[in-house]
């Protein structure tokens, strides 16, 4: 028995609902909104130097800092920024010049803990719980097919669900940004790896990739988080039997993720949360992490742990439980 | 045609907690035969039968499948299965060709050639290329029985494949299930508590009730064992005929079922004499019909009254 056409099965059973169209008209629809909206931003403000702007902006922020009404959580973010737009300035590179390929970068920042997770979520929560409420699973569980062969083909066909909607969402953000900010500036330098040591940038861990290259590596951690996050939504699926319960219990994760760190900054164990580490591109591009300490490597080796978890809870559950649907 | 076994249930078990649900069932079914699974819901008719399909685990005994045991040998056993389970549930947003390419995919290669043949022998060629949510429920039953052919199989598993049918989807079924047993020499087990139906397409039944098998064997035996059939008298007026009557009955009982009609079990050789008495204490006599014992009147026997 060939693996493949199983796969092949899955695919198409993910393909041929409406979940794909909606997950796509999301990320074309969101897309379309921000660069409408930054196009508008950007109209309105009057053609201005640049090294004006952002020297203005340092001194504001400057004295911001030196209120000292700012919570902790904010001053950490505040010298940061001085720190990176100073940077910037002084080698007379513009921190906002915005292209269609930077925009696309930005896209992967700005999604990973939320609108990818959220798309993983929609296809993974009703992977295994919609054959239970079809009773579709009792023949597809009849046929000469293990059951932990029909599992994995399933999980084969998520990665590759999830895998599209990264590579469609990085893809639709560069098309939409592009034709707002043009499409050129693959090759133009990016400084990354800002971090603070102490009060200071440590200007030992700032490095100049070409956009390409930053932009890959921040869609690479993107889609991990995001597969993470799919891989918990399959554990929810096989075990509820719901997709309304599983997707509930994965929002309700995904939401905590968001919250905790800013109402609760000082609770350290919530870095092994794996919500906790899903704006993993984020930080990697140098904004803080949402607890002190966090690093990419960290980051990826909870979320490796949890996604491996939750995948063999997923199996030994599916393969031994009686089917009574 | 040869006969040889095609499924043996062995001492099946199956508790829920503490609840037995299956308790000790066991029975063997040979090529092309039809073997109705009788008993009223909640008997454990589908518990057993998924069983029987390795999609529950008894906690005791075995389930052989052509030989191969379920619970070890599940992908060698399933290969000679098609079944039905409780409903036929296909995915409602693909066509019904997509439904059946894709259960063709978890066959070995060349199972979607059969797609044309079958489609054909369930009479859906029309509305292949529709999607299954536009069907009626006797087309998708047609589907669903289509799909359990598609791997040529050895046994066919059905759980009450005329729910929700029409009378004429009923017979349509009906006639299938024989053409496969009797011309493919396919196994048929077919659950149900329609009783009717069971009676006019079975060879072999067993009678379950509260997850024990409370009779088994051919319909014609068990509805034997149950002495002559009954004859209805219409008559007038009906108790001096039921007096008259008791004394010809094989059981001396005669019953005043309604007003002008009595049932008594009269033996044959008894009919003339019995009519003849009849007339001459004056009872005037319309009509006499046999009524066939039927296997609803076995099942209310050996379930205590408990209606199906």
């Amino acid at each position: 028995m060939k693996f493949a056409p199983l796969v092949e099965n899955e695919i198409l059973k993910l393909l041929k609902r409406r979940r794909f169209r909606v997950a796509l008209l999301i990320l074309i629809a969101l897309n379309g909104l921000i660069v409408f909206a930054q196009t508008q931003a950007k109209d309105r403000k009057p053609e201005r130097d640049w090294r004006i702007e952002a020297q203005e902006r340092v001194a504001r922020m400057q004295n911001w800092e030196r209120s000292g009404r700012l919570p902790q959580t904010q001053l950490r973010w505040v010298r940061f920024e001085i720190a990176r737009v100073q940077y910037h300035l002084d080698r007379n590179v513009n921190p906002d010049a915005i292209s269609g390929p930077l925009f696309a970068r930005a896209f992967a920042n700005a999604s990973s803990y939320l609108l990818l997770p959220l798309l993983a979520i929609l296809f993974a929560a009703d992977i295994v719980s919609s054959e239970f409420a079809q009773g579709t699973v009792k023949l597809l569980l009849t046929r000469p097919v293990g059951r932990a062969r029909v599992l994995t083909s399933k999980f084969a066909a998520l990665v590759v669900a999830i895998t599209l909607t990264v590579a469609l969402g990085g893809l639709v953000a560069y098309l939409f940004g592009g034709l707002a900010f043009g499409y050129r500036g693959w090759g133009a330098p990016v400084l990354t790896g800002f971090r603070l040591a102490g009060e200071t940038l440590d200007p030992g861990s700032v490095r100049s990739l070409p956009l390409w290259e930053d932009a890959l590596l921040a869609f690479g951690l993107a889609w991990f988080a995001a597969l993470t996050v799919g891989a918990i939504a399959f554990l929810t699926s096989v075990v509820l039997r719901s997709t309304a319960a599983a997707m509930g219990t994965m929002l309700a994760a995904l939401i905590a993720g968001t919250i905790l760190p800013r109402v609760a900054p000082s609770w350290e164990a919530q870095r092994y949360l794996f919500v906790t580490n899903l704006p993993l591109p984020d930080y990697y591009s140098g904004s803080p992490a949402p607890i002190t300490g966090m690093t990419v490597p960290f980051s990826v080796v909870v979320l490796t742990i949890w996604a491996i978890a939750a995948t063999a809870v997923a199996y030994g559950v599916f393969l031994r439980r009686d089917v009574l649907a | 045609m040869e006969r040889n076994v095609v499924l043996a249930a062995e001492n099946l078990t199956k508790r829920f907690g503490k609840r037995e649900v299956v308790s000790d069932v066991s029975f063997e079914i040979v090529s092309g035969e039809v073997f109705g699974f009788l008993g009223p819901n909640g008997a454990g008719k589908t518990t057993t039968i998924r069983m029987l399909v390795g999609l529950a685990r008894p906690d005791h005994g075995r389930v052989r499948i052509a030989g191969f045991d379920v619970s070890h040998d599940f992908a060698k056993a399933m290969a000679r299965v098609g079944c039905i389970v409780e409903s036929t549930d296909l995915y409602p947003y693909l066509t019904g060709r997509e439904n059946l390419l894709h259960f063709a995919r978890m066959l070995p290669d060349g199972a979607h050639r059969r797609i044309p043949e079958l489609a054909k022998l369930v009479a859906l060629e029309a509305r292949l290329d529709d999607r299954v949510s536009t069907y009626s429920l006797g087309m998708r039953q047609r589907l669903g029985l289509a799909q359990a052919l598609l791997g040529a199989p050895d046994l066919l598993i059905l759980d009450e494949p005329a729910n929700g049918l029409d009378p004429a989807g009923i017979r349509e079924i009906r006639q299938l299930i024989r053409h496969l047993a009797d011309d493919r020499g396919i196994a048929v087990f077919v659950s149900s508590h329609l009783l009717s139906e069971v009676e006019q397409m079975c060879d072999r039944v067993a009678i379950i009730h509260r997850g024990k098998t409370l009779a088994m064997g051919p319909v014609r035996e068990l509805l034997a064992k149950r002495g002559a059939d009954r004859l209805v008298f219409r008559v007038e007026p009906a108790e001096k005929a039921a007096q008259v009557l008791g004394s010809f009955a094989r059981d001396g009982g005669a019953r005043v079922d309604d007003p002008g009609t009595v049932s008594s079990e009269v033996p044959r050789e008894s009919v003339p004499d019995a009519l003849a008495a009849l007339a001459a204490a004056g009872v005037r006599v319309f009509g006499v019909e046999k009524q066939s014992s039927t296997l609803e009147e076995l099942f209310l026997e050996v379930t205590g009254g408990e209606t199906v």
